[in-house]
């Protein structure tokens, strides 16, 4: 059984048809990356996999559960973290607290221990010397880096980024990338929309190109940036490339 | 006018003032606290958006509740908290029990600053960024949890001029509860002046008392909201411009 089920879904905003019937698996421990024109419907698919977004028809099965048919959605969400674009982290708590309040608050654990695994983290983000800082006063790298932090003290079995790196200034970009990439081989799944071209080609098992609402091609990154079939993939390719 | 008479009155008056002072700050303090509740459940309720997903109960819910509160807040900013004080004061004291007039006075002062304090509440509940919110759900946090521990207390930060703003409205609009007899400082201005039939001298006193008093109000506050912005900023990321401009403004000042 694949960790991800993903079976012929469909979403419309009012009248605007963004998934148009999208279909893919992904198993367990698999780094995944959606790539794809902008509109294509990449954070649509994303938000659907933990439910901020719900959709029409078709189907998806998360760790073995049907999404419509969750009875307990916040531990559901437990198990599979998010990092945003916009980093999201809580402004009125610093670093520390931002890393622990939902592993009191959700998964009840004591604040010691939630301290310990908070602190863990964010030395592993390399952000432990600003525990008392506010989010305020960080820069975007480090903010995404805390926003990493605040999402594996969860212990998900999933981690979704959401174009991770596209709210940060050039020279941040590779230290955020950098932590992503630790996460590797921790036998966490890990979904990731992102346009770092080199990036993806280098920490992916699997790349699904996304255009206009559904999965225009997929396959192992040699098969996608060597020798893509699809007439659009190649024109986006060549398109990013060059940039 | 004479100052000296001004000041001749005040000493020889001074426990009457004092009496007015307590009563009014007692009142218009109490009525902000309780205000500021029904305002947090009020405009927390109001806040709370139904979307498609949403069930049909839920949405029935919260339409009625719509209905409601917006009944409430509007009949209360749009009457004379004047007008309140006395029809609901007879209303229950002929129709239900002999009430004590402080605890009317209470009443009417805390559901009329309600009113407004639901608006307050409810925009700057709408003013914190949906991302913080979106970030705490999909970490599996309840809404209730979101709400009193990411959510309000960066609404409380951002509304907080508005908040203590009500109280200074209040210290001064207290002064129509004279109506019903309660000892505040307008009621016993005006047994003051009706003694020494020094009217003008009288009611200068009573200004610079109530100036004084909303000075000293709105001093505290100040340094309440300081302290407030001195660690953390809550203002949403589109926001930052606005700040700057604002902090631009008072260096040049
Ligand atoms: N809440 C919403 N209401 C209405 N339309 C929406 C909403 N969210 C997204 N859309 C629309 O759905 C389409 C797909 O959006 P989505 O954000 O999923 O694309 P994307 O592939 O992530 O693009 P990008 O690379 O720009 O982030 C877009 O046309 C967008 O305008
Ligand atoms: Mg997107």
């Amino acid at each position: 059984m694949s960790i991800i089920e993903i079976k012929d879904v469909k979403k419309n905003f009012h009248n605007l048809e963004v998934l148009k019937g999208v279909s893919f698996n992904v198993e367990k421990g698999e780094v995944v990356s959606i790539i794809g024109p902008s509109g294509g419907g990449k954070s649509t698919l994303l938000r659907c996999l933990n439910c901020l977004e719900t959709y029409d028809s078709g189907s998806i099965k998360v760790i073995g559960e049907d999404l419509k048919e969750i009875k307990d959605m916040n531990s559901f969400r437990q198990k599979v973290g998010m990092v945003f674009q916009q980093f999201n982290l809580f402004a009125n708590m610093n670093v520390l607290n931002n890393c622990i309040f939902a592993q009191t608050k959700a998964l009840k654990r004591n604040k010691d221990e939630a301290k310990k695994i908070a602190l863990e983290n964010l030395q592993k983000v390399g952000m432990e010397k600003f525990i008392n800082a506010y989010p305020n006063t960080l820069s975007g790298g480090q903010k995404q880096r805390v926003a990493i932090a605040r999402a594996i003290s969860m212990n998900p079995e999933i981690l979704l980024f959401d174009e991770p790196t596209s709210a940060l200034d050039p020279e941040m970009v590779e230290e955020v990338l950098n932590v992503i990439r630790s996460l590797v081989n921790k036998g966490l799944t890990m979904i990731i929309v992102s346009h770092e071209i080199d990036f993806v080609r280098d920490i992916s098992d699997k790349i699904i190109f996304m255009d206009d609402g559904i999965v225009a091609e997929s396959g192992s990154p040699k098969e996608i940036f060597t020798n893509p079939k699809n007439e659009r993939t190649k024109v986006f390719l060549r398109k990013v490339i060059r940039n | 006018m004479s100052l000296n008479k001004c000041l001749e009155i005040f000493l020889k008056y001074w426990p009457s003032f004092l009496l007015g002072i307590k009563t009014t700050l007692f009142v218009s303090l109490i009525g902000t606290i309780i205000g500021l509740l029904i305002g947090l459940l009020v405009g927390g309720l109001r806040a709370i958006n139904v979307d498609d997903n949403s069930s049909k109960l839920k949405k029935f819910l919260k339409k009625i509740f719509n209905l409601i509160s917006t009944l409430y807040i509007e009949i209360f900013r749009g009457t004379p908290m004047m007008v309140q004080a006395v029809f609901i004061y007879y209303l229950v004291y002929t129709n239900i029990i002999p009430w004590d007039k402080v605890v009317a006075a209470i009443f009417v002062i805390s559901i009329n600053t309600g009113a407004y304090m639901s608006e307050i509440v409810r925009s700057g509940i709408q003013a914190v960024d949906v991302g913080q919110k979106e970030a705490s759900r999909a970490l599996g946090v309840s809404n209730i949890d979101t709400m009193l521990h990411v959510i309000l207390p960066q609404a409380i930060k951002n509304a907080f001029p508005a908040i203590g703003n009500e109280f200074i409205v209040n210290i001064k609009d207290s002064s129509v509860l004279m109506i019903i007899s309660i000892t505040e400082l307008m009621f016993q201005s005006n047994s003051i002046a009706g003694t020494t039939y020094r009217f003008s001298e009288t009611y200068f006193v009573t200004a610079c008392i109530y100036l004084l008093m909303t000075s000293i109000a709105s001093f505290i506050l100040h340094k309440i909201e300081k302290s407030l912005s001195h660690t953390t900023t809550s203002l949403p990321q589109s926001d930052t411009n606005f700040s700057s401009i604002s902090l631009a403004k008072e260096e040049n000042s």
